[in-house]
């Protein structure tokens, strides 16, 4: 099985194991967003989307989540 | 004619000064044999001094062809039977052979570290017959007519074997790890695409490529969090200070709410926390911290500030500088440098200074280095003009080297808490009490001051400005040669002879780009590759203890033969699994070099659309070269430029400082490159037009 955003090998929810980091970095920081300035989960999304600082597989990672509207 | 001595040394240069400065009788005679120079001086005797061209033998397999692994047999021969284009090594060879015929005693004066060491045995063993045993040895740090002289009359009886056994084993061991791993890299990718394409790694690449990859794992993962910085303008007499909130705020709400409560209004002081404390002087320099030195001060590449030295040293006018020591040993007269420094006008006054002390007495590191001390500067003259690269090192070597003579720095920093409607911001200041060594370093010191006014406890501060500040958490900074050679020497990877190149074949292999190291697809996938089929390869821990091995063979308290099996043993399964998935590895391989190679050719993001990438292209029918848009294929962006059809283009990854748009870089055959801004409307354009 293939990773849901690139080519490489991946566990059973679809991701490879640097994207699955990157998925977990995305909800690990989820809080801290929502405490700052009390975003939902899709706003938190759009806002990483366009940071500069956010890391290119969060970003991929990202805009699947948005595309699939997965919570 | 009689028998003569024969001095073998490492390079061109140092034979010549070897010669010129043991010559007792009348000049040197300059010779040449098949272009090859070699120096005749009298002393006690005649003297014959011929240089190397660095390594001229080593290691091959025994095995013709470079298409097959393992290749565990191997030998030591000339190196231009085992590279092409070093013919110049065959020429080399024959003449010190033949000079060796005349000679009757022997000394190696190649310098004095594992690689001349190396050099010297080799030259010694095979072009001059096996007179490693009977060869002395001249040991000295700097080529400076008395070192050389002093070094000449107290000649070590011979060779330093242990270090020699130490040099060998690196190389073998290197050769093994290099040719096998690279060899079943290379060779799964071409066996897979058809096409060749040098890939390599190798005992210290691997596990280099391993310390950056990790750290972009993490940059690439990376999620940042918000917080905000509060900061306030305070007018203190006639100047303006910016005070910064007691903490970061991690809620928005809770950041304006504090902004808002300082607007208009007063402030008062309610302590000021002052301290002192002393700087002491810096250690001197060895190879890695002038690298790191001279990286953050002038830019320059750790390989680039290597040369430099090297070249600084052959001039005499440092010591050696392939040291990791940082002690000044008391034997290379303090007094003697610092008063052929006073010399120099722009060293005068500071020279003077520090002879004027009762004791001389360095500021030293903790490393130590058996073969030499730390980096310092001869006090000679330059003969020749120096480049202005050279002439920058000499002077940061100077002044440090007389920077470690002078007292601590003693400096103040303080620290006031400003009270503004029951919010507490801090404002701080520091200052110079007492220069110390700062005097000596100026130019070079990184550290500014500032001045506060006086300022009493109670005192009621005008706020001028309220400042809030959107802020995001970041992740760690991306390594630059110079700090990745500090991360390579604080784990013990590698010599400090090899780091800078390592560095460099990562760079050479397009595995890493860019200052701010970035990894490229094909950096990944060799480096997922090597940590899926032979983890050990890029284990640091495993790099560190075969490097702890090999030093213990210089201790002699390991043998080299044992190093050598024990290699074998942990290369052999590798190469057997890496055979086996040799198919799976190749694929791998072979979609990361397709996937580098358009990388490559991409010089930055589309102005236009805003979501394209803008790349070098070839039109179908014409051939011709142009830049074109990566969504023109979807349909969504037609935007393309023109390029020269003539000479190279490489993509610059920097954007144009007038307008913004990414630049290329266009050199012509025998030309020197200019930077190519493609926006037709880029105002520079018109600026150079106008000036025409």
């Amino acid at each position: 099985m293939k990773c849901i955003v690139c080519n490489r090998a991946c566990d059973k929810k679809g991701y490879c194991r640097f994207h699955k980091k990157a998925l977990q970095n995305i909800v690990k920081s989820y809080p801290s967003w929502k405490k700052a300035l009390g975003l939902s989960w899709e706003e938190y999304l759009n806002e990483i989307s366009e940071n500069s600082i956010t890391g290119e597989w969060a970003k991929e990672v990202v805009k699947h989540l948005i595309k699939s509207g997965e919570k | 004619m009689g028998k003569h001595t024969l001095i073998i040394t490492e390079k061109p240069d140092a034979a010549h000064r070897i010669a010129s400065a043991l010559t007792e009788k009348g000049k040197i005679k300059e010779m040449e044999d098949n272009g090859v120079p070699y120096y005749i001086c009298r002393r006690d005797r005649e003297i014959v001094v011929v240089p190397a061209l660095g390594h001229l033998y080593t290691i091959a397999e025994e095995r013709k062809g470079r298409n097959h692994y393992p290749a565990f047999n191997f030998r030591w021969v000339p190196k231009h039977s085992a590279e092409r284009r070093i013919s110049k090594a065959r020429r080399w060879i024959e003449t010190i052979s033949k000079l060796a015929d005349g000679a009757d005693t022997f000394i190696d004066a190649c310098d004095y570290d594992i690689e001349g060491s190396v050099i010297g045995y080799c030259i010694l063993r095979f072009a001059c017959s096996n007179k490693e045993n009977i060869s002395k040895r001249m040991r000295y740090s700097t080529l400076t007519k008395d070192e050389l002289e002093l070094s000449y009359n107290n000649l070590l009886p011979q060779l330093d074997f242990a270090l020699i056994e130490a040099g060998i084993a690196r190389h073998e061991v290197d050769w093994l790890y290099g040719v096998n791993l690279s060899r079943a890299l290379t060779i799964a990718a071409k066996n897979w695409s058809g096409k060749y394409a040098t890939l390599s790694t190798g005992r210290v690449q691997g596990p280099t490529l391993m310390y950056i990859v990790t750290k972009e794992r993490i940059i690439r993962s990376f999620v940042p969090k918000p917080y905000w910085k509060i900061n306030v303008r305070i007018q203190l007499r006639h100047s303006v200070f910016e005070a910064e909130y007691k903490k970061k705020i991690e809620r928005k709400g809770e950041a304006a709410a504090v902004a808002s409560a300082c607007k208009e209004e007063e402030g008062k002081v309610r302590t000021i926390d002052v301290r002192e404390f002393q700087q002491k002087p810096p250690a001197p320099f060895n190879l890695g911290t002038l690298q790191s030195e001279a990286y953050s001060l002038f830019g320059y590449t750790p390989n680039r500030t290597s040369r430099i030295a090297q070249r600084l040293y052959l001039e005499a006018l440092i010591s050696y500088p392939r040291t990791s020591s940082q002690k000044l040993p008391i034997e290379i007269n303090y007094e003697r440098i610092l008063n052929k420094l006073k010399d120099f006008s722009k060293y005068r006054k500071l020279a003077e200074e520090l002879l004027s002390k009762s004791e001389l007495k360095p500021r030293e590191g903790k490393k130590i280095d058996p073969a030499h001390p730390a980096i310092y500067p001869t006090g000679n003259k330059p003969e020749t003009d120096l480049r202005s690269s050279e002439e920058k090192v000499l002077d940061l070597v100077a002044r440090r080297f007389m920077a470690v003579f002078s007292e601590s720095a003693i400096k103040q920093s303080m620290r006031v808490h400003i009270d503004i409607n029951g919010h507490c911001f801090y404002l701080r200041g520091r200052r110079i009490l007492k220069e110390g060594w700062l005097t000596l370093y100026k130019p070079y010191v990184r550290s500014e001051e500032i001045l506060l006014p006086p300022i009493k406890e109670g005192q009621i501060v005008k706020i001028k400005k309220v400042i809030l500040e959107d802020n995001f958490t970041k992740p760690p900074p991306r390594y630059n040669p110079a700090s990745l050679l500090r991360k390579m020497e604080e784990t013990g990877i590698g010599t400090k002879a090899t780091r800078a190149n390592v560095i460099k074949t990562l760079y050479d292999r397009k595995y890493i780009r860019e200052e701010k190291i970035v990894v490229s697809d094909l950096g990944f996938e060799v480096l997922e590759v090597l940590e899926k089929y032979c983890p050990s390869v890029v284990s640091i821990e495993l790099t560190s203890e075969l490097e702890e091995r090999m030093n213990k063979i210089q201790a002699k308290k390991e043998d080299k033969e044992g190093v050598l099996v024990d290699t074998v043993k942990m290369l052999k399964p590798i190469m057997e699994e890496l055979k086996k998935k040799e198919k799976i590895v190749g694929e791998q391989l072979s979609i990361a070099i397709r996937k580098a190679k358009l990388e490559e050719r991409i010089v930055g993001s589309c102005r236009v659309c805003g979501t394209g990438k803008l790349m070098i292209l070839y039109s179908r029918k014409t051939r011709k070269r142009f830049i074109g848009c990566t969504n023109y294929f979807e349909g969504k962006c037609e935007t393309s430029f023109p390029l020269p059809q003539k000479g190279s283009i490489k993509p610059l990854r920097k954007n144009c400082n007038r307008c913004g748009w990414p630049t290329v870089q266009v050199q012509r055959r025998g030309k020197r490159p200019w930077t190519l801004c493609f926006n037709p409307n880029c105002p520079l354009k018109d600026e150079r037009r106008k000036n025409r």
